[in-house]
Protein backbone atom coordinates (compact mmCIF):
# COMPACT_ATOMS: atom_id res chain seq x y z
CA UNK A 1 0.00 0.00 0.00
CA UNK A 2 1.24 3.11 -0.43
CA UNK A 3 1.60 5.76 2.43
CA UNK A 4 2.48 9.07 0.46
CA UNK A 5 4.69 10.79 -2.71
CA UNK A 6 6.97 13.54 -2.35
CA UNK A 7 8.35 15.66 -5.10
CA UNK A 8 10.98 18.54 -5.31
CA UNK A 9 11.93 20.49 -8.62
CA UNK A 10 9.94 17.37 -10.68
CA UNK A 11 7.70 18.11 -13.72
CA UNK A 12 5.38 20.32 -13.05
CA UNK A 13 6.23 20.45 -8.76
CA UNK A 14 8.64 22.49 -6.77
CA UNK A 15 7.94 20.91 -3.84
CA UNK A 16 4.64 18.82 -3.00
CA UNK A 17 3.78 15.87 -0.43
CA UNK A 18 0.67 14.01 -0.67
CA UNK A 19 0.16 11.58 1.75
CA UNK A 20 -2.50 8.97 0.84
CA UNK A 21 -5.47 7.22 2.56
CA UNK A 22 -4.95 3.39 2.11
CA UNK A 23 -8.42 2.83 1.00
CA UNK A 24 -9.70 5.54 -2.07
CA UNK A 25 -7.91 8.93 -3.48
CA UNK A 26 -9.57 11.17 -5.26
CA UNK A 27 -7.37 14.26 -7.23
CA UNK A 28 -9.50 17.26 -8.53
CA UNK A 29 -7.96 20.55 -9.50
CA UNK A 30 -7.44 22.96 -12.83
CA UNK A 31 -6.08 21.46 -15.81
CA UNK A 32 -1.92 21.79 -15.41
CA UNK A 33 -2.32 21.20 -11.56
CA UNK A 34 -0.11 17.49 -11.97
CA UNK A 35 -2.80 15.53 -11.33
CA UNK A 36 -1.99 13.01 -14.03
CA UNK A 37 1.75 13.16 -13.16
CA UNK A 38 1.13 12.59 -9.21
CA UNK A 39 -0.62 9.61 -10.57
CA UNK A 40 1.61 7.88 -13.32
CA UNK A 41 4.53 8.43 -10.48
CA UNK A 42 2.87 6.40 -8.12
CA UNK A 43 2.42 4.04 -10.78
CA UNK A 44 5.69 3.66 -12.17
CA UNK A 45 6.69 2.86 -8.54
CA UNK A 46 4.19 0.31 -8.30
CA UNK A 47 5.12 -1.39 -11.01
CA UNK A 48 8.91 -2.06 -11.13
CA UNK A 49 8.23 -3.52 -7.75
CA UNK A 50 6.73 -6.51 -9.90
CA UNK A 51 8.32 -6.21 -12.80
CA UNK A 52 11.72 -5.39 -11.04
CA UNK A 53 12.90 -2.87 -13.35
CA UNK A 54 14.51 0.04 -13.16
CA UNK A 55 12.53 3.06 -11.20
CA UNK A 56 14.52 5.72 -13.58
CA UNK A 57 13.51 3.95 -16.87
CA UNK A 58 9.94 3.20 -15.87
CA UNK A 59 9.75 7.04 -15.13
CA UNK A 60 11.05 7.56 -18.15
CA UNK A 61 8.72 5.35 -20.03
CA UNK A 62 5.93 6.63 -18.20
CA UNK A 63 6.18 10.33 -18.90
CA UNK A 64 8.08 10.21 -22.28
CA UNK A 65 9.53 13.46 -22.28
CA UNK A 66 11.07 14.68 -25.92
CA UNK A 67 14.03 12.49 -27.13
CA UNK A 68 13.54 10.18 -23.73
CA UNK A 69 15.95 12.34 -22.08
CA UNK A 70 14.82 11.67 -18.65
CA UNK A 71 16.88 15.64 -16.99
CA UNK A 72 13.62 16.97 -19.03
CA UNK A 73 11.35 16.07 -16.03
CA UNK A 74 13.08 18.26 -13.67
CA UNK A 75 11.55 21.06 -13.14
CA UNK A 76 12.49 23.89 -15.75
CA UNK A 77 14.42 26.65 -14.54
CA UNK A 78 16.43 29.17 -15.68
CA UNK A 79 19.22 27.54 -13.62
CA UNK A 80 20.96 24.21 -13.32
CA UNK A 81 18.78 22.20 -10.67
CA UNK A 82 18.01 19.00 -8.75
CA UNK A 83 14.81 17.11 -9.02
CA UNK A 84 13.63 14.41 -6.56
CA UNK A 85 10.85 12.15 -6.59
CA UNK A 86 10.89 9.97 -3.52
CA UNK A 87 7.44 7.15 -2.79
CA UNK A 88 6.91 5.61 0.75
CA UNK A 89 5.06 2.39 1.10
CA UNK A 90 3.88 0.08 3.62
CA UNK A 91 5.04 -3.56 3.35
CA UNK A 92 4.20 -6.23 6.07
CA UNK A 93 4.09 -5.59 9.55
CA UNK A 94 3.49 -1.57 8.77
CA UNK A 95 7.08 -1.57 7.43
CA UNK A 96 7.56 1.49 6.18
CA UNK A 97 10.04 1.64 2.88
CA UNK A 98 11.08 4.46 0.60
CA UNK A 99 12.34 4.81 -3.24
CA UNK A 100 14.42 7.87 -4.06
CA UNK A 101 15.02 8.99 -7.41
CA UNK A 102 17.20 12.02 -7.78
CA UNK A 103 18.49 13.40 -11.22
CA UNK A 104 19.34 16.45 -12.57
CA UNK A 105 18.38 18.98 -15.25
CA UNK A 106 21.60 17.70 -17.31
CA UNK A 107 20.64 13.87 -16.85
CA UNK A 108 19.95 12.75 -20.06
CA UNK A 109 19.71 8.70 -19.27
CA UNK A 110 18.18 7.06 -16.87
CA UNK A 111 20.78 4.93 -15.74
CA UNK A 112 22.44 7.85 -15.07
CA UNK A 113 19.73 9.08 -12.29
CA UNK A 114 20.50 7.98 -8.91
CA UNK A 115 18.41 5.75 -7.05
CA UNK A 116 18.11 5.82 -3.42
CA UNK A 117 16.49 4.14 -0.26
CA UNK A 118 15.32 0.61 0.08
CA UNK A 119 15.33 -0.78 -4.06
CA UNK A 120 16.31 -4.02 -3.01
CA UNK A 121 12.89 -4.52 -0.36
CA UNK A 122 10.82 -2.67 -2.97
CA UNK A 123 11.38 -5.35 -5.41
CA UNK A 124 11.66 -8.10 -3.13
CA UNK A 125 7.89 -7.21 -1.69
CA UNK A 126 5.96 -7.36 -5.10
CA UNK A 127 2.57 -5.25 -5.79
CA UNK A 128 -0.02 -5.18 -8.28
CA UNK A 129 -1.44 -2.40 -10.16
CA UNK A 130 -3.20 -1.29 -13.21
CA UNK A 131 -2.94 2.43 -14.67
CA UNK A 132 -6.26 3.20 -16.95
CA UNK A 133 -5.42 6.04 -18.80
CA UNK A 134 -7.84 8.74 -20.37
CA UNK A 135 -8.01 7.27 -23.84
CA UNK A 136 -9.36 3.78 -24.22
CA UNK A 137 -6.86 1.21 -25.28
CA UNK A 138 -8.78 -1.79 -25.98
CA UNK A 139 -10.08 -1.31 -29.41
CA UNK A 140 -6.43 -0.60 -30.49
CA UNK A 141 -5.12 -3.41 -28.32
CA UNK A 142 -4.35 -6.32 -31.68
CA UNK A 143 -0.99 -5.81 -32.47
CA UNK A 144 -0.39 -2.91 -30.22
CA UNK A 145 1.78 -4.99 -27.68
CA UNK A 146 4.38 -6.50 -30.33
CA UNK A 147 4.39 -3.53 -32.19
CA UNK A 148 5.53 -1.54 -29.17
CA UNK A 149 7.80 -4.40 -28.24
CA UNK A 150 9.87 -4.07 -32.13
CA UNK A 151 9.48 -0.61 -33.29
CA UNK A 152 9.87 2.83 -31.15
CA UNK A 153 6.52 4.56 -31.25
CA UNK A 154 5.57 7.78 -29.23
CA UNK A 155 3.29 6.37 -26.60
CA UNK A 156 3.42 6.71 -23.03
CA UNK A 157 4.09 3.33 -21.60
CA UNK A 158 0.95 3.19 -19.36
CA UNK A 159 -0.84 2.71 -22.82
CA UNK A 160 0.87 -0.85 -23.44
CA UNK A 161 0.82 -2.12 -20.26
CA UNK A 162 -2.59 -1.70 -19.71
CA UNK A 163 -3.24 -4.10 -22.83
CA UNK A 164 -0.18 -6.31 -21.00
CA UNK A 165 -2.56 -6.71 -17.69
CA UNK A 166 -5.60 -7.67 -19.82
CA UNK A 167 -3.91 -10.17 -21.45
CA UNK A 168 -2.68 -11.95 -18.41
CA UNK A 169 -4.42 -15.12 -17.90
CA UNK A 170 -7.18 -16.32 -15.68
CA UNK A 171 -6.53 -16.89 -11.75
CA UNK A 172 -7.05 -20.65 -11.26
CA UNK A 173 -9.36 -21.73 -9.30
CA UNK A 174 -13.02 -20.92 -8.81
CA UNK A 175 -13.90 -16.85 -8.83
CA UNK A 176 -15.41 -15.69 -4.91
CA UNK A 177 -18.32 -14.41 -4.28
CA UNK A 178 -17.86 -10.72 -3.71
CA UNK A 179 -15.48 -10.84 -7.10
CA UNK A 180 -18.42 -12.13 -8.61
CA UNK A 181 -20.77 -9.93 -7.58
CA UNK A 182 -18.86 -7.06 -8.85
CA UNK A 183 -18.68 -8.79 -12.72
CA UNK A 184 -22.41 -9.31 -12.16
CA UNK A 185 -22.99 -5.72 -11.42
CA UNK A 186 -20.38 -4.83 -14.25
CA UNK A 187 -22.52 -7.07 -16.93
CA UNK A 188 -25.58 -5.77 -15.87
CA UNK A 189 -24.71 -2.29 -16.61
CA UNK A 190 -22.86 -3.28 -20.04
CA UNK A 191 -25.58 -5.53 -21.06
CA UNK A 192 -22.85 -8.25 -21.81
CA UNK A 193 -19.58 -9.83 -20.85
CA UNK A 194 -15.80 -9.49 -22.46
CA UNK A 195 -14.49 -12.50 -24.31
CA UNK A 196 -11.38 -12.17 -25.73
CA UNK A 197 -10.02 -13.78 -29.45
CA UNK A 198 -6.92 -13.41 -31.28
CA UNK A 199 -5.98 -10.42 -29.04
CA UNK A 200 -9.70 -8.40 -30.28
CA UNK A 201 -12.03 -8.09 -27.45
CA UNK A 202 -15.58 -8.43 -28.26
CA UNK A 203 -18.54 -7.98 -25.82
CA UNK A 204 -21.04 -10.84 -25.81
CA UNK A 205 -24.50 -10.32 -24.39
CA UNK A 206 -28.10 -12.06 -26.19
CA UNK A 207 -28.22 -10.18 -29.33
CA UNK A 208 -24.50 -11.87 -29.82
CA UNK A 209 -20.63 -10.62 -30.39
CA UNK A 210 -19.91 -6.90 -30.59
CA UNK A 211 -15.94 -5.83 -31.56
CA UNK A 212 -15.01 -3.25 -29.24
CA UNK A 213 -14.47 -0.90 -31.90
CA UNK A 214 -18.27 -0.82 -32.64
CA UNK A 215 -18.79 -0.53 -29.01
CA UNK A 216 -19.31 3.04 -27.40
CA UNK A 217 -16.04 3.87 -25.23
CA UNK A 218 -18.59 4.19 -21.62
CA UNK A 219 -18.49 0.51 -22.42
CA UNK A 220 -14.78 -0.35 -23.17
CA UNK A 221 -14.42 1.20 -20.11
CA UNK A 222 -16.33 -0.95 -17.97
CA UNK A 223 -15.10 -3.49 -19.99
CA UNK A 224 -11.64 -3.21 -19.38
CA UNK A 225 -13.07 -3.06 -15.82
CA UNK A 226 -14.66 -6.08 -15.99
CA UNK A 227 -11.52 -7.83 -17.05
CA UNK A 228 -9.26 -6.23 -14.76
CA UNK A 229 -11.77 -8.09 -11.48
CA UNK A 230 -12.43 -10.77 -13.35
CA UNK A 231 -8.31 -11.94 -13.77
CA UNK A 232 -7.56 -11.38 -10.42
CA UNK A 233 -5.47 -8.11 -11.24
CA UNK A 234 -7.31 -5.90 -8.50
CA UNK A 235 -7.30 -7.90 -5.48
CA UNK A 236 -6.51 -7.76 -2.14
CA UNK A 237 -3.12 -5.61 -1.73
CA UNK A 238 -3.02 -4.07 -5.17
CA UNK A 239 -3.05 -0.51 -6.73
CA UNK A 240 -5.66 0.94 -9.39
CA UNK A 241 -4.70 3.98 -10.98
CA UNK A 242 -7.88 5.44 -13.19
CA UNK A 243 -7.20 8.81 -14.63
CA UNK A 244 -10.65 10.29 -15.31
CA UNK A 245 -13.04 7.57 -15.21
CA UNK A 246 -16.31 10.06 -16.28
CA UNK A 247 -14.46 10.25 -20.16
CA UNK A 248 -17.12 8.85 -22.47
CA UNK A 249 -18.89 7.22 -19.45
CA UNK A 250 -22.34 8.04 -19.36
CA UNK A 251 -23.39 9.61 -16.08
CA UNK A 252 -25.91 7.24 -15.46
CA UNK A 253 -23.02 4.84 -15.61
CA UNK A 254 -21.27 6.39 -13.11
CA UNK A 255 -23.38 4.97 -10.36
CA UNK A 256 -22.35 1.59 -10.93
CA UNK A 257 -19.03 2.58 -11.47
CA UNK A 258 -17.82 4.07 -8.33
CA UNK A 259 -20.00 1.35 -6.55
CA UNK A 260 -17.52 -0.83 -7.62
CA UNK A 261 -15.34 1.07 -6.58
CA UNK A 262 -15.76 1.60 -3.05
CA UNK A 263 -16.43 -2.70 -3.18
CA UNK A 264 -13.13 -2.65 -4.23
CA UNK A 265 -11.82 -0.66 -1.88
CA UNK A 266 -13.81 -2.79 0.96
CA UNK A 267 -11.91 -5.57 -0.72
CA UNK A 268 -8.12 -4.24 -0.04
CA UNK A 269 -7.84 -2.55 -3.15
CA UNK A 270 -6.09 1.25 -2.82
CA UNK A 271 -7.59 3.37 -5.60
CA UNK A 272 -5.95 6.68 -7.17
CA UNK A 273 -8.56 8.87 -9.23
CA UNK A 274 -8.48 12.27 -10.93
CA UNK A 275 -11.97 13.66 -11.97
CA UNK A 276 -13.05 17.02 -13.22
CA UNK A 277 -16.65 15.63 -12.86
CA UNK A 278 -19.37 17.18 -10.27
CA UNK A 279 -21.26 13.54 -10.55
CA UNK A 280 -18.09 11.55 -9.46
CA UNK A 281 -17.60 13.46 -6.51
CA UNK A 282 -21.16 13.53 -5.24
CA UNK A 283 -21.22 9.66 -6.20
CA UNK A 284 -18.30 9.11 -3.57
CA UNK A 285 -20.11 11.37 -1.44
CA UNK A 286 -23.61 10.05 -1.58
CA UNK A 287 -22.58 6.38 -1.41
CA UNK A 288 -19.35 6.14 0.66
CA UNK A 289 -20.31 4.07 4.19
CA UNK A 290 -18.72 5.03 7.77
CA UNK A 291 -15.89 2.53 6.77
CA UNK A 292 -15.01 3.73 3.53
CA UNK A 293 -11.68 5.38 4.04
CA UNK A 294 -11.52 8.25 1.22
CA UNK A 295 -9.60 11.54 0.95
CA UNK A 296 -10.13 14.10 -1.59
CA UNK A 297 -6.97 15.70 -2.46
CA UNK A 298 -7.20 19.54 -3.80
CA UNK A 299 -4.50 20.38 -5.95
CA UNK A 300 -4.15 24.38 -6.76
CA UNK A 301 -1.75 26.75 -7.91
CA UNK A 302 -0.97 29.50 -4.72
CA UNK A 303 -1.90 32.95 -5.92
CA UNK A 304 1.43 34.30 -4.06
CA UNK A 305 3.80 31.99 -5.41
CA UNK A 306 2.11 30.41 -8.59
CA UNK A 307 3.75 27.14 -7.29
CA UNK A 308 1.56 23.81 -7.18
CA UNK A 309 -0.07 22.65 -3.24
CA UNK A 310 -2.47 20.48 -2.33
CA UNK A 311 -5.17 20.37 0.59
CA UNK A 312 -6.70 17.20 1.82
CA UNK A 313 -9.97 15.98 3.37
CA UNK A 314 -12.16 13.19 4.15
CA UNK A 315 -15.07 15.18 3.90
CA UNK A 316 -16.72 16.23 0.60
CA UNK A 317 -17.85 19.09 1.58
CA UNK A 318 -14.93 20.40 3.02
CA UNK A 319 -12.76 19.97 0.14
CA UNK A 320 -11.69 23.82 -0.85
CA UNK A 321 -10.45 24.56 -2.82
CA UNK A 322 -13.04 22.66 -5.24
CA UNK A 323 -12.53 23.32 -9.03
CA UNK A 324 -15.46 21.87 -9.61
CA UNK A 325 -17.80 23.40 -7.99
CA UNK A 326 -16.11 26.50 -8.04
CA UNK A 327 -17.28 26.78 -11.57
CA UNK A 328 -20.85 26.18 -10.34
CA UNK A 329 -20.46 29.11 -8.27
CA UNK A 330 -19.30 31.25 -11.50
CA UNK A 331 -22.64 30.62 -13.14
CA UNK A 332 -24.22 31.69 -9.80
CA UNK A 333 -22.18 34.41 -9.79
CA UNK A 334 -22.93 35.51 -13.02
CA UNK A 335 -26.44 34.88 -13.29
CA UNK A 336 -26.83 37.36 -10.14
CA UNK A 337 -24.67 40.08 -11.78
CA UNK A 338 -27.22 39.31 -14.33
CA UNK A 339 -30.54 39.94 -12.71
CA UNK A 340 -29.19 42.05 -9.27
CA UNK A 341 -26.44 44.69 -11.01
CA UNK A 342 -24.61 46.38 -8.82
CA UNK A 343 -27.84 45.92 -5.73
CA UNK A 344 -24.89 44.59 -2.34
CA UNK A 345 -21.66 45.43 -4.26
CA UNK B 1 -27.91 48.06 9.32
CA UNK B 2 -28.04 44.54 11.46
CA UNK B 3 -30.22 41.40 11.35
CA UNK B 4 -29.13 38.18 13.70
CA UNK B 5 -31.89 35.44 13.09
CA UNK B 6 -32.03 31.57 13.33
CA UNK B 7 -27.73 31.94 13.69
CA UNK B 8 -27.72 33.63 10.95
CA UNK B 9 -26.13 37.68 11.43
CA UNK B 10 -26.20 39.88 8.65
CA UNK B 11 -25.23 43.39 8.27
CA UNK B 12 -27.28 44.90 5.23
CA UNK B 13 -24.78 48.55 5.30
CA UNK B 14 -26.33 50.25 2.85
CA UNK B 15 -29.96 49.10 3.47
CA UNK B 16 -33.06 51.58 4.16
CA UNK B 17 -34.69 49.29 6.34
CA UNK B 18 -34.11 45.36 7.15
CA UNK B 19 -35.87 43.33 9.67
CA UNK B 20 -37.20 39.62 10.69
CA UNK B 21 -40.36 39.20 8.61
CA UNK B 22 -41.48 36.65 10.65
CA UNK B 23 -41.28 38.51 14.20
CA UNK B 24 -43.07 36.45 16.86
CA UNK B 25 -42.88 38.74 18.90
CA UNK B 26 -46.07 40.90 19.33
CA UNK B 27 -44.53 43.78 20.84
CA UNK B 28 -42.61 44.82 18.27
CA UNK B 29 -43.73 47.07 15.08
CA UNK B 30 -42.97 44.30 12.69
CA UNK B 31 -44.99 41.18 14.42
CA UNK B 32 -46.04 39.31 11.57
CA UNK B 33 -49.16 37.32 13.48
CA UNK B 34 -50.48 35.88 10.33
CA UNK B 35 -51.69 32.34 9.22
CA UNK B 36 -49.41 32.91 6.32
CA UNK B 37 -46.01 31.54 5.59
CA UNK B 38 -43.39 34.27 5.71
CA UNK B 39 -39.80 34.69 4.67
CA UNK B 40 -37.38 35.42 7.27
CA UNK B 41 -36.11 38.69 6.29
CA UNK B 42 -37.02 42.07 4.67
CA UNK B 43 -34.57 44.21 3.63
CA UNK B 44 -35.20 47.47 1.76
CA UNK B 45 -33.27 49.97 -0.25
CA UNK B 46 -33.73 52.63 -2.54
CA UNK B 47 -34.71 50.95 -5.17
CA UNK B 48 -35.42 47.39 -4.41
CA UNK B 49 -36.67 44.91 -1.55
CA UNK B 50 -34.47 41.96 -1.32
CA UNK B 51 -36.84 38.65 0.97
CA UNK B 52 -34.12 36.61 2.20
CA UNK B 53 -34.95 32.70 3.58
CA UNK B 54 -32.22 30.59 5.25
CA UNK B 55 -32.28 27.26 5.78
CA UNK B 56 -29.65 24.83 7.07
CA UNK B 57 -30.62 21.05 6.10
CA UNK B 58 -28.22 18.75 7.82
CA UNK B 59 -27.82 16.00 4.82
CA UNK B 60 -28.09 18.56 1.44
CA UNK B 61 -27.52 14.71 0.28
CA UNK B 62 -30.91 14.51 0.17
CA UNK B 63 -32.18 16.83 -1.23
CA UNK B 64 -29.43 15.88 -4.64
CA UNK B 65 -31.64 14.21 -7.44
CA UNK B 66 -28.83 13.83 -9.78
CA UNK B 67 -27.55 10.74 -7.18
CA UNK B 68 -29.51 7.87 -6.77
CA UNK B 69 -29.28 4.05 -6.32
CA UNK B 70 -33.24 2.46 -6.59
CA UNK B 71 -36.01 4.31 -8.16
CA UNK B 72 -37.51 4.01 -4.37
CA UNK B 73 -34.27 6.61 -3.32
CA UNK B 74 -34.84 8.62 -6.48
CA UNK B 75 -38.93 9.32 -5.74
CA UNK B 76 -38.27 9.86 -2.43
CA UNK B 77 -35.11 12.35 -3.28
CA UNK B 78 -37.62 14.12 -5.72
CA UNK B 79 -40.00 14.24 -3.28
CA UNK B 80 -37.72 16.03 -0.56
CA UNK B 81 -36.03 18.30 -3.20
CA UNK B 82 -40.13 18.77 -4.47
CA UNK B 83 -40.93 19.71 -0.78
CA UNK B 84 -38.05 21.84 -0.15
CA UNK B 85 -38.78 23.47 -3.78
CA UNK B 86 -42.47 24.34 -2.99
CA UNK B 87 -41.45 25.66 0.82
CA UNK B 88 -39.29 28.20 -0.30
CA UNK B 89 -41.83 28.93 -3.33
CA UNK B 90 -44.46 29.36 -0.97
CA UNK B 91 -42.73 31.22 1.77
CA UNK B 92 -42.08 33.89 -1.19
CA UNK B 93 -45.75 34.29 -2.61
CA UNK B 94 -47.68 34.30 0.80
CA UNK B 95 -44.58 37.21 2.03
CA UNK B 96 -45.49 38.64 -0.93
CA UNK B 97 -48.97 38.87 -0.21
CA UNK B 98 -48.25 39.97 2.98
CA UNK B 99 -46.28 43.01 1.55
CA UNK B 100 -48.83 43.54 -0.93
CA UNK B 101 -51.54 44.41 1.71
CA UNK B 102 -48.75 46.60 3.04
CA UNK B 103 -48.79 48.53 -0.47
CA UNK B 104 -44.99 47.95 -0.19
CA UNK B 105 -44.48 45.98 -3.48
CA UNK B 106 -43.91 48.66 -5.71
CA UNK B 107 -40.18 48.61 -5.76
CA UNK B 108 -38.62 45.53 -8.17
CA UNK B 109 -38.13 42.30 -5.31
CA UNK B 110 -35.28 40.07 -5.22
CA UNK B 111 -35.33 36.66 -3.58
CA UNK B 112 -32.28 35.17 -2.23
CA UNK B 113 -32.75 31.91 -0.26
CA UNK B 114 -29.22 30.71 1.30
CA UNK B 115 -28.66 27.63 1.83
CA UNK B 116 -26.52 25.24 3.01
CA UNK B 117 -25.90 23.26 -0.49
CA UNK B 118 -22.76 23.42 -2.24
CA UNK B 119 -22.68 25.55 -5.96
CA UNK B 120 -24.03 22.62 -8.49
CA UNK B 121 -27.35 21.51 -6.04
CA UNK B 122 -27.85 25.53 -5.31
CA UNK B 123 -27.74 26.12 -9.11
CA UNK B 124 -30.56 23.06 -9.54
CA UNK B 125 -32.53 24.35 -6.86
CA UNK B 126 -32.49 27.92 -8.57
CA UNK B 127 -32.97 26.76 -11.71
CA UNK B 128 -36.73 25.07 -10.05
CA UNK B 129 -37.50 28.02 -8.40
CA UNK B 130 -37.26 30.74 -10.62
CA UNK B 131 -39.29 28.70 -13.28
CA UNK B 132 -42.24 28.32 -10.66
CA UNK B 133 -42.23 31.29 -8.21
CA UNK B 134 -42.14 32.41 -11.34
CA UNK B 135 -39.46 35.18 -12.10
CA UNK B 136 -40.14 37.73 -14.18
CA UNK B 137 -43.17 38.88 -16.65
CA UNK B 138 -44.59 35.34 -16.68
CA UNK B 139 -47.46 36.23 -18.09
CA UNK B 140 -48.78 38.50 -21.11
CA UNK B 141 -51.03 39.43 -18.76
CA UNK B 142 -49.31 40.92 -16.29
CA UNK B 143 -48.82 44.33 -15.70
CA UNK B 144 -46.39 43.78 -12.83
CA UNK B 145 -43.56 41.24 -11.90
CA UNK B 146 -44.41 39.00 -8.75
CA UNK B 147 -40.85 38.71 -8.26
CA UNK B 148 -37.15 40.46 -10.28
CA UNK B 149 -35.07 37.82 -9.78
CA UNK B 150 -34.07 34.09 -7.57
CA UNK B 151 -30.58 33.61 -6.53
CA UNK B 152 -29.80 30.74 -4.27
CA UNK B 153 -26.58 31.07 -3.03
CA UNK B 154 -24.66 29.38 0.31
CA UNK B 155 -22.77 31.48 2.95
CA UNK B 156 -19.80 31.54 0.64
CA UNK B 157 -21.36 32.85 -2.38
CA UNK B 158 -23.35 35.33 -0.38
CA UNK B 159 -20.61 36.85 0.64
CA UNK B 160 -18.69 37.29 -2.34
CA UNK B 161 -21.49 38.53 -4.21
CA UNK B 162 -22.91 40.72 -1.86
CA UNK B 163 -19.59 42.92 0.34
CA UNK B 164 -22.19 45.31 1.33
CA UNK B 165 -24.33 42.67 3.22
CA UNK B 166 -21.65 40.17 5.27
CA UNK B 167 -23.40 37.66 6.65
CA UNK B 168 -22.17 35.36 9.17
CA UNK B 169 -23.45 31.68 10.27
CA UNK B 170 -22.90 29.92 13.79
CA UNK B 171 -24.79 26.57 13.48
CA UNK B 172 -27.43 25.64 16.57
CA UNK B 173 -25.07 24.07 19.03
CA UNK B 174 -22.01 25.14 18.02
CA UNK B 175 -19.93 27.02 20.47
Amino acid sequence: MLEKIKFEKFTAFEKLEVKFSPGINIFVGENGTGKTHILKAAYAACDIAKSKGGFAEKINNVFYPSGKQIGRLVKRSSVSSNGILEVTRKIEDDKKITLRLSLSNHTTKPDKAKISGSPKAWTENPMEAAYIPVKDMMANAPGFRSLYEEREIHFEEIYVDIIRKVFLPLLKGPTDKPRKQLLESLQEAMDGKVVAKNEEFFLRSKHGELEFTLLAEGFRKMGLLWILIQNGTLLNGSVLFWDEPETNLNPRLMKTVVGILLELQRQGVQIFLTTHDYVILKEFDLQAKKDDKILFHSLYRTKDTGEIEVASTDDYLKLSPNAIDDTFGSIVDREIEKSMGSLGK
Amino acid sequence: MKVDTDGFSFDFTDALDAFVFDEKDKTKTTFHGQPMKAVDIVAEFPDAYVFVEMKDFHDPAYYDTKDFNTEEELKAKRSGFKWLKNYLKYKYRDSYLFRHAEHKVEKPIHYICLLTFDNALNTAMCKALQKELPVGPASRRWKQELVKSCAVVNVARWNENFPKWPVSYTPAGAV
